[in-house]
């Protein structure tokens, strides 16, 4: 094996090659003082301006795309609003729900905007310790929020570090026309419930709708058990970690759900919240638990929908507490501009931005704003922020209030398998503290 | 001596006249009958899902809600409208065509280059090499997720280039990082293909005096024509239909490529299962022209490499 690269290598090419070395080199050299170069422009790019007022610009990342409906329009319209009164310049990036959540972490990381929409509660808390937020603990109290939305804003180091704008509850939908037809009405106790899921399965209607294809809808039917037979208390220390969820509380709460089972709908891995909601839209079902949310689904029988809260399962703890998830924003502490984007988000909670949201789209939101025109809102929207108004506590929902990881891949499972097979509880639950212990500490 | 000298394929004979062929095949009569079946079952199965999501695309949630999907009804193009309009698509195929050609053109350039020195000339480390570039095509991206994203967000780039000042949310990254990705099997086939060329040529143009870069862009690269036709067919779907990094590394809603914008389609809740239905087809439909129209090509790339010289 005695070979001289010579040989191998044809002529030519050994004679470009010297030439080719000292040309690499000088490529080198030249590329090296492009990315210098690019250095110095991006510094030279760094001068935002004015921070607020005319002339400046703060980035808003919006977690709805671009005519994605009322809810794009909604955030688009407090863009506009908030340049015509400051005439500070409004750059929206639109991404589209899902991407804009689940890519969050690269994003709070990568080049975020400046102020972005995010959520109350866990999700919120985990990123402020993480260092990603900024402490907006300087821009409240903000005019017409009140405690609730405030604690709701705290992260556990009792800074702020989030604006509400918005909420919508979960309770218990029906259908007006049915109810009123059957000669129905809301249940105010548990024995009213259960006397009237009776009626209903003695007239070959299906009591609940429920699917759960996605996962996450079923959450909802944990969290209001829990809470109605353990205390809100007890279910935001469940959901922190700090209880046991092998304990007989937990299994209360799963066995109390698999004596309701036979008044829910069968089958409910196969079938989505859309679908679930159609079963109700069309008489099929006769209530249905779930968020404001579900006259997005059956938006032609929505002037026939009514909600009651759940009602209460153990007199000793009664029904005043209710999952009402948070919507509102955040500055990244990553944001270029961030002056500004206080002195917006603080804006942004304001009653103006509420009111400017809901002029500019079809439909409203529920403002966190207790200053903000209620003459907008449809009935069933009046009637939500009177039935949150009246709570004593708000939960803001199971993969809100808990780590995502354990929300989305402990929980979920955990409760689909529970809904296959009701009975093993107790196995159930020991899997679940199992897997809490290692992911919530 | 482990430089071997390639010996040239000659191109298989076509033969004047077939041979008479048995009456179905390789298989009996019967046998062919069974097959048929089992086949078209087969490609039925693998069409159904598609037919029916086209079927679905044209008609209304509404009525498919009120009565089921198994009814027949309800049709109507407006899920096609508004799937244009909402999905905004026009901005997201531009974005994709300006991320996809460029990707396309760097990646065969670049790797028949490679594949060139490669082939037609023997170093120690050509193995290797070769070795390596096979291996980084058997890595999967999302192994290399962080510590790219992290590299991206440190290089600065001029604000005319990428108005976030880093590579992170420009089509420079997606360009790049797809381009790496899809050079390891571009050099593999090509530098394949390459080795079938006759060397004769090679030492023909070496007498003539012609230069390492004359025999690379004047001799070989006319040569492989067919095996870049191929390689530029397969590359432009799969670069087209990335997602990953598309939605790792552009977190700015006016710059995904189509197939990320196609979750625009989706609400937080609500999702229209006929309307993304209807925008899956249309983010669909340029890969669909692209293989019918260049099917040949489609089918010889992917057998491309697979007989050597």
């Amino acid at each position: 094996m005695s070979r001289t690269t010579s040989t191998a290598i044809p002529r030519s090419a050994v004679a470009t090659m010297a030439a080719t070395r000292r040309s690499v080199l000088r490529g080198i050299g030249l590329s090296g003082l492009a990315v210098g170069g690019a250095s110095l422009l991006a510094a030279c790019g760094g001068d935002d301006g004015p921070a607020t007022g005319s002339g400046a610009t703060v980035k808003f990342g919006i977690n709805e795309a671009k005519g994605s409906g009322p809810a794009y329009d909604r955030l688009a319209a407090m863009a506009e609003a908030y340049t015509a009164e400051t005439d500070t310049e409004v750059a929206l990036n639109a991404v589209d729900h899902n991407t804009f959540q689940e890519s969050i972490n690269t994003y709070l990381q990568g080049t975020p905007d400046d102020v972005f929409t995010w959520f109350a509660g866990f999700r919120m808390a985990q990123f402020a310790e993480a260092g990603l937020i900024s402490d907006l603990s300087d821009q409240w109290p903000i005019d017409g929020l009140n405690d609730s939305f405030k604690e709701a804003s705290t992260a556990p180091d009792g800074k702020q570090y989030f604006v509400p704008a918005s909420y919508y509850p979960w309770a218990v939908f029906y259908k007006k026309s049915v109810f009123e037809k059957n000669g129905w009405t809301a249940p105010e106790t548990s024995d009213d419930l259960f006397a009237l899921m009776d009626d209903m399965q003695g007239k070959k209607i299906t009591p609940f709708a429920f699917g759960d294809k996605d996962g996450w809808p079923a959450m909802g039917t944990f969290d209001i058990l829990n809470m109605r037979l353990n205390g809100f208390d007890f279910h935001m220390s469940l959901m922190a970690g700090d209880e046991a969820w092998d304990g007989d509380e937990v299994k209360l709460v799963f066995q109390t759900w698999k004596d309701l089972l036979p008044y829910h709908q069968a089958d409910p891995l196969g079938r989505t919240w859309q679908e679930a909601a159609t079963s109700m839209g069309n008489g099929e079902s006769g209530m249905y638990l779930l968020g404001t949310f579900v006259v997005d689904a059956i938006s032609d029988v929505a002037d026939d929908l009514d909600f009651f809260t759940f009602p209460a399962l153990d007199s000793s703890i009664g029904a005043d507490a209710l999952d009402a998830p948070i919507d509102g924003f955040c500055v990244a502490s990553a944001g270029k501009n961030q002056d500004a984007a206080k002195a917006m988000v603080k804006w942004l909670g304001s009653a103006a931005a509420a009111d400017a949201a809901n002029a500019g789209a079809d439909a409203p939101f529920i403002s966190a704003n207790s200053n903000a025109s209620t003459s907008p809102y449809t009935d069933l929207q009046k009637k939500s922020a009177e039935v949150v108004g009246a709570a004593a506590n708000i939960a803001q929902f199971m993969d809100r209030d808990t780590n995502a990881d354990f929300a989305n891949t402990v929980m979920i499972p955990s409760i689909q398998a529970f809904l296959k097979d009701p009975d093993d509880i107790d196995g159930i639950t020991a899997s679940i503290q199992e897997q809490a212990a290692s992911i919530l500490g | 001596m482990t430089y071997e000298t390639p010996v040239a394929a000659a191109p298989a004979p076509v033969r004047a006249t077939p041979p008479t062929r048995q009456e179905g095949g390789v298989l009996g009569k019967r046998r062919g009958t069974v097959a048929t079946v089992i086949i078209a079952l087969l490609a039925l199965a693998w069409l159904f899902p598609l037919i029916w999501a086209l079927a679905n695309s044209f008609r209304d949630y509404n009525y498919t809600q009120a009565n089921g999907y198994l009814s027949f009804g309800g049709w109507t193009t407006s899920n096609y409208e508004e799937a244009w309009s909402r999905g905004n698509f026009g901005l997201h195929l531009k974005n994709s065509l300006l991320i996809t050609v460029p990707a396309v053109l760097m990646t065969l350039w670049l790797s028949s280059m490679v594949a060139f020195v490669l082939a037609r000339f023997s170093y120690r480390f050509n193995l290797t090499l070769l070795g390596i570039f096979l291996a980084a095509n058997l890595l999967p991206p999302q192994a290399l997720l962080i510590p790219v994203f992290r590299m991206f967000r440190e290089i600065p780039l001029p604000l005319f280039m990428s108005d976030s000042g880093s590579m992170l949310n420009s089509f420079w990254a997606l360009i790049l990082v797809n381009t790496a990705f899809q050079m390891g099997f571009c050099t593999f086939v090509l530098s394949n293909y390459m080795k079938t060329l006759p060397h004769e040529i090679y030492e023909s143009a070496e007498l003539d005096g012609a230069s390492v870069w004359r025999q690379y862009w004047q001799l070989t690269m006319p040569l492989v024509r067919p095996a870049l036709a191929a390689l530029a067919t397969l590359q432009v779907t799969w670069v087209y239909n990335e997602f990953f990094w598309a939605t790792v590394l552009i977190q700015q809603g006016n710059k995904l490529p189509v197939t990320s914008a196609l979750n625009n389609l989706r609400g937080q809740f609500f999702t229209d299962t006929n309307l993304v239905a209807a925008g899956s087809i249309i983010v669909a439909l340029p890969v669909l022209v692209v293989f019918f129209a260049l099917q040949k090509q489609f089918v010889s790339g992917l057998t491309l490499g697979s007989t050597k010289g």
